[in-house]
């Protein structure tokens, strides 16, 4: 059986679908049948839903994403199973070296377990903090543009608050600088 | 969850020819949807991407009483991972364990060596209690991923059909409807 499968903590995932379910009275973002490419369409707005949450990180500490506020804040969705989540890493982690020092913050949710994140994040180095998310993250993903719920799906939030760019597949090395670039 | 899942048999041995071909093969697909892809979605780079459950399309056909053959049509471009996948048929008592066809062969820097389907993959899963008539569920868990780059989570798609009496025609293939575009689909 995959693990990933396995019963999660529900409960923590309550404080966003709160706030999913906000968006969906609103009609902001869900009609029925959805289909076509929306995936733009967070771009703008408010990223409370991604503050509201608090996840895990790979020892067990939960971590609220709104600690993070006030920074040029790199969202990314993955999993050691995502083959392309894994090809873009090492550019957050260089990213991450030379520009936080200047607020860029990278933060990763994985899809996944935690002894399978840290032991990737050992491999890889990894210098930004790797939170553990279930199904519940895909549907936060959802609520923020990700409309097949696939990875990687990053999201880059600026001082603000506010959504800059979302994406859907990997983060081109140049494209992330431009974007990170005019936020920072 | 009492059902029996069916585990992955002996890996196979790659295809190279075969493989090399397939990859051109994909990525000139890709690189074709890439360009035929709507135009916001190019604009902003970003790939034009299947629905899971259309990307890899589910479906089941009762060969006989005893006969369960489960298919997948993965559309040119995605694959599904060969030990992520787990077919199993509710009544559990019906099945018996059965084996996974052998993958393609890659090599992952992280979990070593992987196997992939591609194209059509069918599975027979043999039961062990004939009932003829009866209702069976099959339920198949795949993950898979798009050469265009993303990886979908695992999805769970289920399919409930009559199986035929002895001697009777073959059951009609079934296929696993879309998943319903709901808040938590």
């Amino acid at each position: 059986m995959l693990p990933i499968l396995s019963t999660r903590p529900w409960l923590r995932w309550s404080a966003f679908a709160a706030v999913a379910a906000a968006f969906l009275a609103g009609g902001l973002y869900f009609g029925s049948g959805m289909q076509g490419n929306r995936d733009g369409e967070a771009r703008g707005r408010d990223a409370a839903a991604l503050f509201g949450v608090a996840l895990p990180d790979t020892s067990g500490r939960e971590q609220p994403l709104s600690q993070w506020k006030g920074k040029v804040l790199v969202v990314n969705f993955w999993a050691t199973w995502c083959t392309p989540c894994r090809d873009e890493m090492p550019e957050f982690v260089k990213a991450q070296t030379e520009l936080g020092g200047r607020g860029l913050q990278f933060v990763g949710i994985a899809i996944d377990q935690a002894d399978k994140v840290q032991a990737f994040a050992t491999e890889l180095g990894l210098n930004y903090p790797a939170l553990i998310g279930g199904f519940g993250a895909v549907e936060l993903s959802k609520t923020m543009g990700n409309r097949l719920g696939a990875l990687p799906f990053t999201i880059i939030v600026d001082r603000s608050g506010h959504i800059a760019h979302t994406q859907l597949g990997p983060l081109r090395a140049d494209q992330l600088r431009s974007i990170v670039g005019q936020l920072l | 969850m009492d059902s029996h899942p069916f585990s992955a048999g002996s890996p196979a041995r790659p295809r190279r020819a075969d493989l090399a071909g397939r990859g051109r093969a994909v990525c000139f697909a890709a690189l074709a949807a890439l360009l035929g892809a709507s135009a916001p979605a190019a604009a902003q780079g970003q790939p034009k991407l299947l629905e899971p459950e259309r990307a890899f399309a589910f479906s089941a056909q009762a060969l006989d009483e005893k006969t369960i053959e489960a298919r997948f049509a993965i559309a040119d471009g995605y694959y599904l991972y060969r030990d992520k996948l787990k077919f199993s048929v509710e009544p559990p008592a019906l099945a018996t364990a059965g084996a996974l066809p052998p993958g393609k062969v890659k090599d992952d820097e992280f979990f070593g060596r992987v196997e992939t389907y591609r194209g059509r993959l069918a599975v027979r899963l043999s039961l062990d209690k004939i009932d003829p008539g009866r209702k069976v569920t099959v339920r198949a868990v795949s993950q898979g991923c798009a050469d265009a780059g993303v990886c979908y989570p695992p999805q769970v798609q289920s399919i409930t059909l009559a199986l035929p009496a002895p001697g009777a025609a073959p059951g009609v293939p079934v296929e696993a409807s879309p998943a319903r575009k709901s808040w938590f689909n």
